[in-house]
């Protein structure tokens, strides 16, 4: 197996291709043409997989919650501007 | 490309640059403590309601009426705020006051807001502001040790693979880290990385919308996340391989290199 050169001369090109792609930023042309490569090339498809975990992890570990106190805390300083202000 | 070292000194430089200028514009600001937020390019509504907002005058709004809108229009992002200022702050009693302070920041700068714009990009640029004008300052403390919490390790719980089925051991591998491994990652890599990846990988902005929040070329927020992506990749099968969940054959897949399965 050698390294895919269809995306990218070398493995960070290739790389930032499926970057791009996966944020949506690519021309419809580039998005048809990678989505073709993607279905034919098992190297390639592995990285996009590997970015999609990647991804999917960010998004699961970082999605805290606000404490129930902070919004109360908010509109309670938005409440005081208002009559500090007029 | 340019070299690793000097690559990261120009966007630190730059970095500083956006604050500069910044500090400037809202040092030229009138009244006290005014900030100057207006409204961003972007059109893209992010709100369930912003097309009703569509025709509002703004100028003939009662304060009333403002506030009642920035409560059922702002208020719905809390929680995803207060979630980047987790990447900001470090820890949740400061990642508090920099939500707090970016929205009491927001409402008195409301009537700047144009409605129908993207509101939540607008509250990213200034929570992202107040984050650099007045906390990052603060903050001269090393970055705290990574000390892996292991009550927060837990193998993942029946995963939900994804349609593809073909997952490589690597992928699998990072799928299992905790959600702990994942932060510390993330908190490792410089801020304007960490940024530029928290608002596409979790907000999922467009370029052009982050570039609108940083306050930066778009040219620069490719080449961050760019370099912010690769280094939580390689900082993710690390950890993998520390827990003992991937083998060095797995790594070496991870960094591009050829992989040859043993069986």
């Amino acid at each position: 197996m050698k390294d895919c050169e269809e995306l990218g001369d070398c493995p960070d090109a290739r790389i930032e291709k499926l970057y791009d792609y996966l944020d949506g930023e690519l021309s419809h042309k580039d998005l048809v043409e990678i989505k073709a490569h993607l279905d034919s090339c098992a190297e390639c498809a592995k990285e996009y997989d590997l970015e999609c975990v990647i991804r999917e992890v960010v998004k699961r570990s970082c999605t805290e919650k606000a404490p129930t106190s902070l919004k109360d805390n908010i509109l309670e300083r938005i409440g005081q501007l208002k009559t500090a202000g007029h | 490309m340019g070299t690793p070292a000097s690559v990261s000194e120009q966007l630190a430089a730059d970095f500083q640059l956006n604050v500069t200028l910044e500090q400037r514009r809202r040092s030229a600001a009138p009244g006290n403590g005014r900030v100057d937020f207006p409204p961003m390019n972007t059109t893209a509504p992010a709100g369930s309601s912003s097309t009703e907002n569509d025709q509002l005058d703004v100028s003939t709004e009662s304060d009333a009426d403002r506030k009642a809108r920035f409560e059922r229009d702002a208020m719905q992002y809390v929680d995803q705020l207060y979630s980047a200022a987790m990447r900001m702050a470090r820890n949740p009693s400061d990642a508090e006051d920099l939500v707090q302070e970016a929205y009491t920041k927001a409402f008195s700068a409301f009537h700047q807001y144009k409605p129908g714009t993207n509101l939540k990009a607008w509250l990213y640029r200034i929570l992202t502001n107040t984050y650099i004008n007045l906390y990052r300052k603060r903050q001269r403390e090393p970055l705290q040790s990574h000390s892996d919490t292991i009550e927060d390790w837990q193998l993942a719980k029946a995963a939900e693979h994804t349609s593809s089925g073909l997952r490589s051991a690597e992928a699998e591998a990072l799928d299992h880290l905790p959600d702990s491994d994942i932060k510390n990652a993330l908190q490792s890599i410089p801020e304007e990385f960490r940024l530029a990846v928290y608002f596409s990988d979790v907000e999922g902005f467009a370029y052009k919308e982050i570039s609108e929040i940083m306050n930066t070329p778009i040219g620069t927020v490719m080449s961050r996340l760019h370099r912010g992506r690769k280094l939580l990749r390689d900082l993710l099968s690390e950890y993998a391989l520390e827990r003992g969940l991937g083998t060095p054959a797995a790594v070496e897949g991870v960094k591009g290199t050829k992989q040859e399965s043993a069986k």
